[in-house]
């Protein structure tokens, strides 16, 4: 499954392409929202390691605007505010679709909620 | 034991390695997958050890997941799982109730930003590759994808030394030129499906390679990786004056293989 956790991690890694190759903008996503188990101490641990601007800028791509510009501090993360990352994070599914870099234009294919990574032999 | 079940020395590999592990490794795991994922659910105690004493809030990718018998970890934590076989993530993808990240990758890449995670596992992977710069260098991508501090990695390959309680019958009196260095050889998976069917017409059977390691070649290929990035080996302290490094914490053999277990550390 391709969900946010997974894309604020994944970077184009085509030889050569190391600047603007990170976040890889979805194209033509199938979408499914299925219930994950939410876990606090996860999220608030999880947290410092995100990178917020992509996570807030791509949840806005699939219509989610549940997420603050900035992240509150660790004292005011309201429940509230941890549902909604959650949510972001674990319970929006994209199925179908594909992921595009920005800087060379490599196309990432998702199918079956598979994301396929793998290069050609020329761009290694 | 007939013939057709026997580890047998591979053939020299000419040419192109990762041409080579394509039909000797990924064509076979996604022909077998399902079969092979049905007897894969036993968790290695160094592994289970490993996973548990996580701190909450890790995220950690596996590489080399196979049908994601790692995966299935308390919710305090996350495991991305890599393969290179789509049929073994359409298992893993379901290793948790509520699913599991799962994407189609190869050791030899690296598709995350770099330093993204907390801890990397690589259980029986590297001993897919075929040659030991490729082990270096999987082994290289897998310590850049650990934060620079604290990201905690494991690896687990198969050994030369096998468990008297094994069945496998390996062919080491044959090579013993080899042993220094590990030796390769191709072991048969029966593709098994319906051991109920008639015998007519026997299962057929498919040679996966493998590089076995010999004592002490897992811990020198992470030696080498280190040092190709620059990483001191050894304890972060006042003896050394390197600023980043990567501490051995435990390596020994379990159950036919051997396992490394490493910590990354940056001084400030
Ligand atoms: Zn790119």
């Amino acid at each position: 499954m391709v969900r946010l956790i997974t894309h604020n991690l994944l970077a184009c890694h085509v030889r050569g392409c190391t600047t603007n190759n990170f976040p890889l903008a979805f194209k033509d996503v199938e979408i499914q929202l299925r219930e994950a188990e939410f876990n606090q101490d996860f999220l608030r641990g999880f947290l410092p390691k995100l990178e917020w601007r992509a996570l807030v800028d791509t949840a806005k791509s699939l219509n989610d605007q549940s997420l603050p510009d900035t992240p509150p501090a660790p004292e005011q993360m309201d429940t509230e505010f941890l549902k909604a990352l959650h949510h972001v994070l674990l319970e929006i599914h994209v199925e179908e679709g594909a992921m595009v870099c920005a800087n060379c234009g490599h196309v990432y294919p998702i199918s079956n909620g598979i994301p396929n990574m793998l290069l050609q032999e020329h761009e290694l | 034991m007939s013939n057709e079940k026997a580890v047998v020395p591979a053939p020299d590999i000419t040419g192109d390695a990762s041409k080579y592990e394509e039909t000797h490794v990924h064509a076979i795991y996604d022909e077998i997958a399902s079969h092979f994922s049905a007897t894969r659910y036993k968790p290695w105690p160094i592994v289970k050890q490993f996973m548990s004493s996580l701190t909450p809030g890790s995220i950690g990718v596996d590489l080399g997941c196979g049908n994601g018998k790692y995966m299935n970890n308390p919710s305090s934590i996350r495991t991305i799982g890599m393969d290179r076989s789509r049929n073994l993530l359409e298992v893993a993808k379901l290793a948790r109730q509520d699913g599991c990240d799962v994407i189609l990758g190869d050791v030899m890449e690296m598709p995350w930003r770099a330093h993204a995670f907390d801890y990397a596992i690589s259980i029986a992977t590297i001993h897919h590759l075929a040659t030991h710069s490729r082990r270096v260098k999987s082994v290289e991508l897998l310590l850049k994808s650990l934060k620079p501090h604290g990201g905690r990695a494991l690896i687990y390959v198969w050994a030369i030394e096998q468990d008297g309680a094994s069945k496998r019958v390996i062919p080491t009196t044959d090579v013993p030129q080899y042993q220094a260095s590990g030796i390769d050889v191709l072991v048969p998976w029966v593709h098994n499906v319906k051991p109920e069917a008639s015998t007519e017409s026997s299962p057929p059977v498919y040679k996966r390679y493998y590089h076995m390691f010999a004592k002490g070649e897992l811990r020198s290929l992470v030696v080498e990786a280190a040092h190709a990035l620059q990483l001191h080996v050894g304890e972060s302290g006042e003896s050394n004056r390197s600023q980043r490094g990567l501490q051995i914490i435990q390596d020994g053999w379990e159950r036919s293989n051997y396992y490394i277990e490493a910590t990354t550390w940056e001084k400030e």
